[in-house]
């Protein structure tokens, strides 16, 4: 007897610069997850843009289809042409549920989709519990735990980024399916964008997997050198509280916390920062934290796994000596 | 030029939301204007002090109890400012991004008549339930372009050329108006309320708009429980040993 297919998920690729984004990929991989619990799904991914699909080799997860739209119109993110190849696929293929990473891209497009899909948008993580699926998420500086669950019978969420490995099917089938270019000539209302100024060198902080951050204990912007030096040893990226952008040490763009960016590591190095429930909010995902402080009370080792008491100055050059010699002996 | 600002209140982020019996303990909660929403009035302040005949609007979903945080706006450098309140329905303001965003829809294109505003601004999101989604959908029911989080905005005639943060780096966006802006932390520094500004705000008027707002929310909350972040701390004596824990037991290097 062949069972009816009841969820039809399509997960949405997102690149830039031609490499389709980590975050996106393992969202795939998260949904073939929840796809493979509930054993009444189909998975699908819609990749929009020109981008070289060799990349993606070995990387997913599943069988499923993936839609390409090739055209060069989308190589750069256009709010407009992006949610109409999408909202499109979506109702074409009478998917139920539309997945994104969390990214910059995805908080501009998502919310706008929901409306004009009339679909209930959730952003945290997947609970996993079939039709109903609802989502977790921290709230009110991550001290609370909610829960939030969809009324409409379309939904699009938006996964936050995690640390945990998900159990997911092997390397399947994927195949590649090119849909047609955009017909409908657009309105020039709509934002387009002109310009994108990527950053040299390190990982951004909300997707590196290592992130060495620093506080006020940090003294001065010329000690976010020996932040720099741990980093790029750890292939991480320099984070900063609120104390440190406030000052003019550190761009907001590092920020970790209420008012900047929320980070899910592996693994986080607090270097002189308190620990404040402002910065706290910011690394409630991460996965171990070693917390380097002078102050043995302060309250960031109240939420570390590995504490290091001890003057920042004085513990990071050791520790990069250290990391060094270790290191050149892998 | 019309520029339209939404606010909205939160728990301030110093203070302490409880857990009492089983529910979210509010009692020692200081209100405040979202902090975003102050970098989103502030660009708007500045843009009517740059350009003539400019008026800026506040919107907002507040209680009669929370009326000074709306003197605040007004002090900042706002014209006028308007409690937003649904007639009707059940609670006297959404706490769902959809119906919040629906009902300020609502109160701007019944206070704007048949014109839109050329600019609203936002805050980005939140600090409370940092949703991110009530400009972007504001945008979408207005008919409005929408950009969210800016960090910097120039208008040269009819072009709006802003950018914003994206993961390693910057896009640089240009849109028309009328356009609905979210602010991020970078856009500017919000200024201090001289006394003599708060005097004068006490003059501004703070107004009443009701809507009507009967529809379903999105979204419902379903749950709520304080998270025990507590861990316990191993502490390390020096960095031979943290190196070794990281690598060896961790096995993260």
């Amino acid at each position: 007897m062949v069972t009816a297919v009841m969820n039809k998920f399509l997960v949405f690729l997102e690149q830039r610069e031609g490499i389709v984004k980590p975050s996106s990929i393992s969202v795939w991989n998260r949904v073939q997850g929840l796809a493979a619990l509930d054993g009444n799904s189909v998975v699908s991914g819609i990749l929009a843009g020109p981008v070289e699909i060799g990349q993606l080799d070995g990387a997913l997860g599943g069988d499923g289809v993936i839609y390409h739209a090739k055209e060069d119109g989308l190589r750069v993110y256009n709010q407009e042409r992006y949610s109409r190849v999408i909202a499109d696929l979506f109702e074409r293929e009478a998917c139920t549920a539309l997945f994104f990473a969390d990214t910059a891209m995805t908080r501009d497009m998502a919310p706008r989709l929901s409306v004009r899909m009339q679909a209930s948008l959730l952003n945290g993580n997947a609970l996993g519990e079939g039709d109903a699926a609802g989502v977790s998420r921290r709230v009110y500086s991550a001290s609370f735990l909610a829960s939030f669950v969809p009324t409409r019978k379309l939904r699009i969420y938006i996964l936050s980024s995690s640390v945990r490995v998900v159990e997911f099917p092997d390397g399947g089938r994927i195949n590649f399916i090119d849909i047609e270019p955009l017909q409908s000539t657009l309105k020039d209302l709509f934002p387009v964008v002109r310009r994108i100024i990527m950053g040299e060198g390190p990982p951004d902080v909300a997707e590196a997997r290592i992130v060495v951050a620093g506080g006020r204990g940090m003294g001065g912007v010329e000690s976010f050198a020996l932040l720099e030096q741990t980093a790029l040893l750890l292939g991480g990226a320099v984070g900063a509280s609120r104390t440190a952008v406030d000052a003019g040490w550190r761009p907001h763009a590092e920020q970790i916390g209420q008012t900047g960016k929320t980070v899910a590591p592996v693994l986080y190095f607090a270097c002189g920062i308190s620990g404040a429930v402002q910065h706290l909010a910011g690394i409630g995902s991460a996965g171990v934290v070693v917390a380097i402080n002078s102050d043995r009370d302060a309250p960031i080792f109240n939420v570390a796994d590995y504490g290091l008491v001890g003057d920042v100055h004085i513990v990071l050059p050791k520790l990069i000596d250290l990391l060094k010699e270790f290191l050149k002996k892998q | 030029m019309n520029i339209a600002v939404c606010v909205c209140l939160v728990p301030d982020t110093a203070s302490v939301v409880g857990y009492l019996d089983g529910a979210v303990d509010y009692s020692r909660v200081n209100v405040v204007m979202n902090h975003y929403d102050e970098y989103a009035l502030e660009e708007a302040v500045r843009l009517k002090e740059r350009v003539e005949g400019s008026v800026v609007t506040v919107f907002s979903f507040a209680p009669d109890s929370a009326r000074e945080v709306l003197r605040k706006a007004l002090a900042i450098g706002a014209d006028r400012a308007f409690r937003v309140s649904c007639s009707g329905g059940g609670d006297l303001s959404p706490t769902e991004p959809f119906l919040t965003a629906l009902g300020l829809s609502r109160a701007i294109a019944a206070f704007y008549a048949d014109r839109l505003p050329d600019l609203v601004f936002c805050g980005k999101q939140s600090t409370d339930f940092q949703s991110a989604q009530v400009p972007s959908m504001l945008g979408e029911l207005l008919g409005m372009a929408s950009v969210s989080g800016i960090t910097s905005l120039q208008i040269t005639g009819d072009l709006l050329r802003v950018e914003r943060e994206i993961e390693g780096g910057i896009e640089a966006i240009e849109v028309t108006f009328p356009a609905v802006l979210s602010a991020e932390k970078g856009l500017n520094e919000p200024r201090n309320t001289s006394i003599r500004a708060v005097m004068e705000a006490r003059k501004k008027i703070v107004g009443l708009l009701e809507v009507s707002l009967h529809e379903e929310p999105f979204v419902v909350m379903s749950g709520i429980e304080p998270l025990e972040r507590k861990k316990i701390c191993c502490f390390v004596p020096d960095e031979h040993e943290l190196l070794r824990v990281l690598s060896h037991e961790c096995n993260l290097l």
